[in-house]
């Protein structure tokens, strides 16, 4: 069999044109027909059922095809349904030209189609040549059923085995190659229809050995679910070697249109759902625009206002606040509005294009939620959003500014008040009261300094003040308090300045009121102070202890007195002066006000101090007159006092020296016996004795006049000491002149000295005392020896004077003299002598008694041995027994070895 | 006893004398007068003038190797008692 080479060209004109030729007949069926009868019937068969399978559309059916077809109706009726179109009104006639005509109107419909019929005539077929209408039968199925077949470009028959091949690829066991043995097993049907409807055939459950079978299973099926009649008969195709081609390809194709159709359904359906898909898409993306675009403009609906809310905050933190939430707006908020924004704009595109593509009206959004409005209102929001953004950086800025100056103003504020802190009080004080004139000085001193502080501090108020301003200015939001604050400041600065002045003027007030009680405590001490002085002298002189020794003394005291009397009055003026200007000074203070401390800087003296002076001044005045007087009456009883004395004596004096010199003459006079010179002395004695008794009284007067310590007397040259002294020495005389006459005798007798020898010694004695006072001194003494004959040198001398005067008085006793001349030896010195010659008065006793020199020596001498010598300490010693022996050696205080 | 200082600050002298009395000085003081015993007078040509040693003021510490206590007696024994050879020591 060759294939069949059919070109096809698909012409979508619908008018036939005879040049372009849809289809050619089949040229080979002729012969294959004649050659087989078999395929006729098979054709038969297959053909009426494909024919009934369509004429039961309309609602008829053939059984015979050469029969039915005869008349043409069904022919044309048959065209009608697998067309769809109407073809022109059959003839209704009976006559074989109307049954012709009838089939000429369906064969020309055919050739309409684009067929090119050859050798089939209408009036074959209206004979009812059976091979003829096969032909035109199968002309028809190929041209109605299988030439539209299209699969991948492979159109009518290749094209439907391209299509089995297809659906039957997936199973193995079926080899569709041609339209004729490769059904013969039935298998490829099954599997054709379980590719469309797997539900109708279980095809694991088919065996490729039962072709009848399956073959059958495939009929069944095809015409109960797909509505195909059967066409075949599995007998038929079992037994036949070769089935027939074109009955195989037109129950095939049946199912190719069942299947196709369906899959044409399925592609229109999916085509539908498709394009459904895509409006349902484009709707929802519609919808999601518009609902995005909602969002978004109610988004930006609500942040618009957000950002065109311009209310300041008051304080930068808030601010502050203000800008991270923005910022957490453009970071964190807007972007993935941004996001959508792009998104809906995106979208929008993507359905408009979407739509244009796939030929749909463009998508109009809703009424305020176009491209545009939303373009706008993002604009709106983004200009907003620039503005909010400059206006907050501007808050910040100001508020920042803000708050600097409002620190600043603080500070200054704060260091301000801390330093006018307590100022008020200070400016205030009455300290100037009762302060001195230095300390008002100082204080205005220290006013000064402050006046230039407060000066150098006004700019600083002025500042304040600015500061204050341009709070106010720049609207910060406690400008009340800062104003108060300022507004206070600026109150007590004024206030500052008026204490200042106030306290300047009370000062100065103060000080001059000061300078001038100063000077008024200057006068006063310049006037006190001698005045004082004065009163001082006065008090003195007043209160002098005088002693007046006579009543010219004391008159002159009294004349001294009145006389300071007489200046009591001018001193009293001073004085009321004097209190007068301390009484100025009280009024002044009292006047102003002035506290005085009571100290005068100039002075120590109070107005009390010169009052009180002064009283006692006059207080002492008459007790003086008194004591005057007193004294005067006193003087006036010294001086009977003194009268008296020097009345006595000048009696008793001038009789102790008479006597004095009567005495020493006794004793010096060389007349007369010692004893008639002791009988005289003696007498004098006597004489003295007797008169003791004026010296006792003249003693009583003087002790009165001493008692009113009267110590001296004109009236007199006499003094007491000088009668004492006299009266002494007199008694002293008589008694020494007594007792050197007594001397004399014992010396006498004990030397055995004459009369006349004691006269000698007497005469060169009295020779040698110059002065006469019965006592020679050494150089008389010298001479006197030298006199003598006694050429002495100085050595000598001088131990003959420690002899003479051994008690070193510097004088020599006429005693001592006569004891030197008449001594025995020349060497009377040394100590041996001496005791040798105390043994002798000693009775050759180791010791001496007191009596015994009491006795042997005179009187003075044998005192002084008493005095001096110790007591003999010896076992053969008596009471009162004196160590001479030692007293010897000691006595010369020398010795000479 | 004399103190250390009170050695120190005397000069002491000594002599021997021969010949025999009289020595030719004067001895004043002494113990029983409460006074130091001293030389008050050197004769001239004495015999303690001749050796040139002693002077007036010298005071007498110890005769013949004996050291005086300080009465005169007891001096007075031991220098009469020297027949023809007499040690002084004195100090000044």
């Amino acid at each position: 069999m060759t294939a069949v080479e059919s070109h096809m060209t698909y012409s979508n004109s619908y008018t036939i044109n005879n040049e372009t030729v849809y289809m050619t007949q089949e040229d080979d069926w002729d012969r294959d027909l004649l050659l087989d009868p078999a395929w006729e019937k098979q054709q038969r068969k297959t053909f009426t059922a494909w024919c009934n399978s369509h004429l039961r559309k309309a609602g008829t059916a053939i059984e015979n095809i050469e029969e039915d077809f005869k008349n043409g109706l069904k022919l044309m009726l048959l065209l009608e349904v697998i067309s769809g179109e109407r073809l022109p009104k059959p003839d209704k006639g009976k006559m074989r030209f109307h049954k012709i005509a009838n089939v000429n109107k369906a064969l020309d419909f055919i050739c309409s189609k684009g067929v090119k019929l050859v050798s089939i005539g209408a009036e074959e077929i209206t004979d009812g040549n059976g091979k003829m209408t096969l032909g035109m039968i199968w002309t028809i199925i190929l041209r109605f059923a299988i030439q539209d077949i299209s699969v991948e470009e492979t159109s009518a028959k290749e094209g439907l085995l391209l299509w089995c091949q297809r659906k039957t690829a997936p199973y193995r066991n079926v080899n569709v190659q041609n339209f004729h043995i490769s059904w013969k097993d039935g298998l490829a049907l099954c599997a054709l229809i379980h590719r469309h409807r797997p539900d109708l055939i279980d095809y694991s459950k088919l065996r490729k050995d039962d072709p009848i079978g399956n073959l059958n299973t495939a009929f069944e099926v095809a015409e109960k679910f797909l509505d195909i009649p059967k066409m075949l008969d599995a007998e038929d195709i079992v037994n036949t070697p070769k089935p027939d081609e074109k009955a195989i390809m037109t129950y095939v194709s049946c199912f190719y249109h069942a299947f196709a159709g369906a899959e044409q359904a399925e592609t229109a359906a999916n085509r539908i759902c498709k394009v459904l898909a895509v409006n349902q898409e484009n709707e929802k993306l519609m919808e999601e625009y518009e609902k995005l675009a909602s969002e978004l403009l109610e988004w930006i609906r609500r942040t618009i206002p957000w950002l065109e809310n311009r209310t300041a905050e008051q304080t930068m933190r808030a601010m502050q606040q203000k800008l991270e939430d923005f910022r957490d707006y453009r970071r964190i908020h807007k972007p993935p509005r941004v996001q959508e924004k792009c998104q809906l704009e995106i979208n929008f595109n993507t359905l408009q294009t979407k739509l244009r593509l796939s030929n749909r009206p463009a998508f109009m959004p809703s009424e305020g939620k176009m491209v545009s409005d939303i373009a706008n209102a993002w604009k709106g929001l983004e200009g907003v959003e620039k503005g909010y953004e400059e206006w907050l950086l501007t808050e910040i800025r100001r508020l920042e500014r803000l708050d600097h100056l409002a620190e600043k103003f603080k500070q200054k504020c704060s260091m301000h008040e801390s330093w006018t802190g307590g100022k008020e009080e200070l400016l205030s004080q009455k300290d100037y009261e009762s302060a001195s004139l230095m300390e008002i000085r100082a204080l205005m001193r220290k006013h000064e300094a402050f006046e230039s502080d407060l000066a150098a501090h006004q700019d600083r108020v002025e500042q304040i003040a600015a500061i204050a301003q341009e709070l106010n200015e720049l609207d910060y939001h406690d400008a009340a308090s800062v104003n108060a604050r300022c507004q206070g400041i600026c109150d007590q600065w004024d206030n500052l300045g008026t204490l200042t002045q106030k306290r300047r003027d009370a000062l100065e007030r103060v000080e001059k009121l000061w300078e001038t009680i100063d000077q008024l405590y200057l006068e006063f001490a310049k006037r006190a102070a001698p005045f004082n002085n004065w009163m001082d002298g006065a008090m003195e002189d007043l209160q002098d202890m005088f002693i007046v020794h006579s009543i010219e003394e004391i008159q002159s005291l009294i004349t001294a007195h009145d006389q300071f009397k007489a200046t009591l009055p001018e001193a009293d003026k001073e004085r009321m002066a004097t209190m007068g200007i301390h009484n100025e000074i009280l009024k002044i203070a009292q006047t102003y006000g002035i506290k005085l401390s009571g100290i005068n800087p100039y002075t120590n003296l109070s107005p009390q101090d010169i009052s009180s002076k002064w009283d006692a001044v006059k207080h002492l005045v008459p007790l003086r007159d008194q004591m005057l007087q007193e004294e005067v009456a006193r003087q006036q009883a010294n001086e009977r006092l003194r009268r008296q004395f020097a009345a006595q004596a000048n009696i008793i004096g001038p009789w102790i020296q008479t006597k004095m010199e009567e005495i020493s003459h006794v004793s010096v006079d060389i007349a007369g016996s010692l004893e008639e010179q002791m009988n005289s002395l003696k007498q004098y004695e006597g004489n003295i004795i007797n008169y003791k008794s004026n010296i006792d009284k003249l003693e009583g007067d003087h002790q009165l006049s001493q008692e009113s310590l009267i110590f001296d007397n004109k009236h007199t040259n006499y003094t007491m000491e000088h009668v004492r002294v006299g009266w002494e020495q007199l008694l002293t005389t008589i008694a020494r002149t007594i007792n050197e006459v007594e001397n004399q005798i014992l010396t006498r007798d004990a030397k055995g000295i004459s009369q006349e020898q004691l006269n000698e010694f007497r005469a060169s004695f009295n020779h040698f005392d110059r002065k006469r006072n019965g006592m020679m001194d050494p150089d008389d003494f010298r001479a006197c020896l030298i006199s003598m004959g006694y050429d002495l040198g100085e050595v000598e001398f001088a131990r003959i004077m420690t002899l003479v005067d051994p008690n070193n008085t510097g004088v020599v006793t006429f005693q001592a003299f006569i004891d030197f001349m008449t001594r025995e030896t020349a060497e009377t010195d040394t100590a041996e002598q001496v005791m040798a010659s105390f043994k002798i008065l000693a009775s050759d006793k180791n010791y001496i008694t007191v009596d015994e020199l009491r006795r042997e020596l005179p009187p003075d001498q044998a005192e002084y041995c008493i005095s001096r010598m110790t007591r003999y300490i010896g076992g053969d010693g008596a009471t009162g027994a004196l160590d001479y022996i030692s007293f010897s050696s000691a006595l010369y205080g020398e010795s000479d070895l | 006893m004399e103190t250390v200082e009170q050695l120190v600050s005397f000069l002491h002298i000594q002599v021997q004398l021969s010949g025999g009395a009289p020595w030719g000085f004067t001895l004043k003081g002494g113990l029983e007068h409460g006074e130091p015993l001293i030389i008050t007078k050197i004769e001239d040509g004495g015999k303690v003038a001749l050796c040139e040693k002693l002077k007036v003021g010298d005071e007498l510490i110890n005769i013949n190797g004996s050291a005086l206590y300080g009465s005169r007696q007891e001096a007075l024994i031991l220098i009469k008692g020297s027949y023809r050879i007499l040690k002084l020591a004195v100090r000044r």
